[in-house]
């Protein structure tokens, strides 16, 4: 018998449980707009609404995983201001922050620029922010800078942490598989400019005492004018 | 972000599926659109964009079993059936997002992906809209063939507005193509590539090497398009286009079918593979293109008496080695209905249609009805309204009725 490919299989079957999962996410949308504003069951259905969402997430994420693990993926980059990137994200994710009292908020300098595939970093940010919803406290801060060739995407909580005298990944990725990280990771990678590659950091974050997961993504050398002879 | 005032905007809305479209209405009236026309499939859109403007297009890339999303963008596109200043917004699955980001010639300004909800779909449009207005002189100057205002105007948003550079480096680019300033859009591109590999500056390095008759050289930046872009069939058309240009008839047809494999909807590709397929007397391989290609023109921008006159030309070049087969015989029927239908009016595309219908009944030694035919083309041509036979023509034709 011919050998199958599993992996290739598996990622088929996350693309049609997807669909599934877009399919009920508008059913639910009809019937929120059915049922009264102040019903007691509207608290019920936004949960659920934010659990199929997120499921929808990490479908999307284990997709590109699949992609960037069998150099299937496209990279597709462009210049982005990261004020309107980040506002994206932080406007995507609030509202499973507000179902667990936790605070999201983004910091940029609102002229800063750079060159990444929007889409896969979206997922990446999706991703470490789901996991931080987990440990924070009270707060995650999403921020962007430039840091000499690199444009550093950072994810920060207040709660315990990176346990560093811990073998990695372990207290970060607690009742998971560690896929996020991975996933961070490759994504990352993905982004090349010359020969220089793009990397993750796990530290520990000096604002808000929590995690900070950082991803470095190579940019162009700064020069943003248009000039032709 | 500015709020936008959606209630003055006109809305196109392309989805197949009720539920989705219902969904999707719903929500665009309830941010403010009140001018909203839905359209089920893209061959009802191409008449309504045909007959109305609209500001905002808002298509999903499955249309069902016609054109899809992106094959309908590109046909507006290309036959301008929108301006610069609309927007379009596909609306694509995790699947079909490749092969809209893919296609780099005729792209979106944005796409969402599927499942969305309201908040998200407002926020995208008005972020679009916004970049709209902020590039309206540009779109404007290049509605109207403006380049050089194109340029210079793009120039100044991409110093005021930094994250737009990409775009408006790109609308230089092209802008100087238009105006034939090769060297200059060389010299862009290759700074873009330099900094950014984006696969619309590779495209464009490919298409100046091209117009500057550089062949060699467009046909190696071609192949690494094709190399990087899984999904960009277009590619394959230009390297095609570059083949005949030296040429090499069978290389561009093998080019063209491979291409056509990939993709068989586009109607141009398989009347380009028509037209090089006759050139290369393979009528087989030029009927079965034309056969497609009249298939594909009924609803769509193309829909010209080229397409259906050459599928009767290629069943009759078949019929020159023999009678057609049945089956043939009712395809060129159903097509010279067609002509019947919408191009009989054309002395000329009257003249051709007569010629290959004789080509035809000679086939099948049907010498009465041949002859039939070319007495009524002959009173035609009396009353000036068909063009006569050729020469040629009434040599053979004469010879073979035995007059």
């Amino acid at each position: 018998m011919k050998k199958i490919d599993i992996s290739t299989i598996l990622a088929s079957a996350i693309h049609e449980s997807k669909n599934q999962v877009g399919t009920l996410l508008y059913q639910l949308q009809s019937l929120k707009d059915a049922i009264n504003n102040n019903d007691a069951h509207q608290k019920k259905i936004i949960s659920i609404e934010e659990s199929l969402k997120k499921l929808n997430d990490e479908w999307v994420e284990y997709l590109y995983l699949y992609k960037l693990a069998s150099d299937g993926y496209e990279l597709h980059v462009d210049t982005f201001l990261l004020d309107e990137f980040l506002d994206d994200q932080v406007f995507a994710l609030f509202p499973s922050a507000k179902a667990k009292n936790l605070e999201l908020e983004y910091v940029c300098d609102p002229t800063l620029t750079g060159v990444f595939d929007e889409r896969l970093m979206t997922a990446v940010v999706s991703t470490a922010v789901y996991n931080a919803l987990r440990f924070a406290k009270t707060k995650i801060r999403i921020s962007a800078t430039k840091n000499a060739d690199f444009l550093v995407i950072s994810v920060e909580d207040d709660g315990k942490g990176f346990n560093q005298s811990d073998d990695q990944q372990d207290v970060f990725l607690e009742g998971n598989t560690g896929l996020g990280l991975y996933f961070a990771e490759l994504s990352a990678t993905a982004h090349v400019i010359d020969t220089v590659k793009g990397f993750i950091k796990k530290e520990s974050s000096l604002t808000l005492g929590g995690a900070n997961l950082s991803v470095y993504l190579p940019q162009p050398s700064a020069d943003h004018s248009i000039s032709f002879k | 972000m500015a709020q936008q005032d959606f209630s003055k905007k006109k809305a196109l809305l392309i989805e197949d599926m009720a539920e989705a479209r219902i969904m999707q209405r719903k929500m665009l009236t309830d941010f403010g659109f009140t001018s909203i026309d839905i359209a089920m499939k893209a061959e009802t859109a191409i008449e309504l964009l045909r007959n109305h403007s609209f500001d905002v297009i808002l298509s999903d890339y499955n249309l069902g079993n016609g054109k899809d999303g992106q094959q309908l963008l590109e046909e507006i596109r290309h036959s301008k059936l929108i301006p610069h200043t609309a927007t379009y917004l596909m609306v694509t699955a995790e699947t079909s997002i490749e092969m809209v980001m893919g296609a780099i010639e005729y792209q979106p300004d944005g796409y969402i992906t599927k499942p969305f909800s309201q908040a998200v779909l407002q926020r995208r449009l008005s972020k679009l809209l916004e970049t709209k207005e902020r590039l309206l002189e540009v779109n404007m100057a290049l509605d109207a063939n403006d380049f050089d205002k194109a340029i210079l105007t793009a120039k100044r948003v991409s110093k005021k507005h930094p994250s737009l550079l990409g775009k408006c480096e790109r609308i230089i680019g092209e802008s100087l193509l238009e105006i034939k300033e090769y060297k200059k859009a060389l010299s862009l591109f290759n700074k873009t590539l330099k900094n950014r590999k984006m696969p619309w500056a590779l495209f464009g390095k490919a298409k100046t090497y091209f117009l500057m008759g550089e062949l060699e050289k467009a046909e190696q930046n071609f192949r690494q398009l094709m190399l990087d872009n899984r999904f960009f069939v277009s590619a394959y058309d230009w390297l095609a286009k570059i083949q005949v240009k030296n040429d090499k008839l069978e290389e561009a047809q093998a080019t063209l079918i491979e291409a056509v494999g990939k993709s068989p909807k586009n109607i141009l590709r398989q009347m380009e593979l028509g037209k090089i397929s006759l050139l290369l007397n393979d009528y087989v391989a030029a009927e079965m293109a034309y056969r497609r290609a009249v298939f594909l023109a009924k609803y769509s921008c193309y829909n010209t008496a080229e397409v259906y006159l050459k599928h009767l030309e290629s069943l009759a070049r078949i019929s020159d080695s023999g009678p057609l087969l049945p089956r043939q015989k009712d395809n060129f029927e159903n097509t010279l209905k067609k002509v019947h239908e919408s191009f009989f009016d054309d002395p000329d595309n009257k003249a051709k249609t007569y010629g290959y219908e004789i080509d035809v009944y000679l086939a099948d030694n049907d010498k009465s009805t041949a002859k039939q035919i070319f007495e009524a083309w002959l009173s035609e041509v009396k009353s000036g309204s068909a063009t006569p036979p050729n020469k040629q023509q009434t040599a053979i034709f004469t010879k073979s009725f035995g007059s």
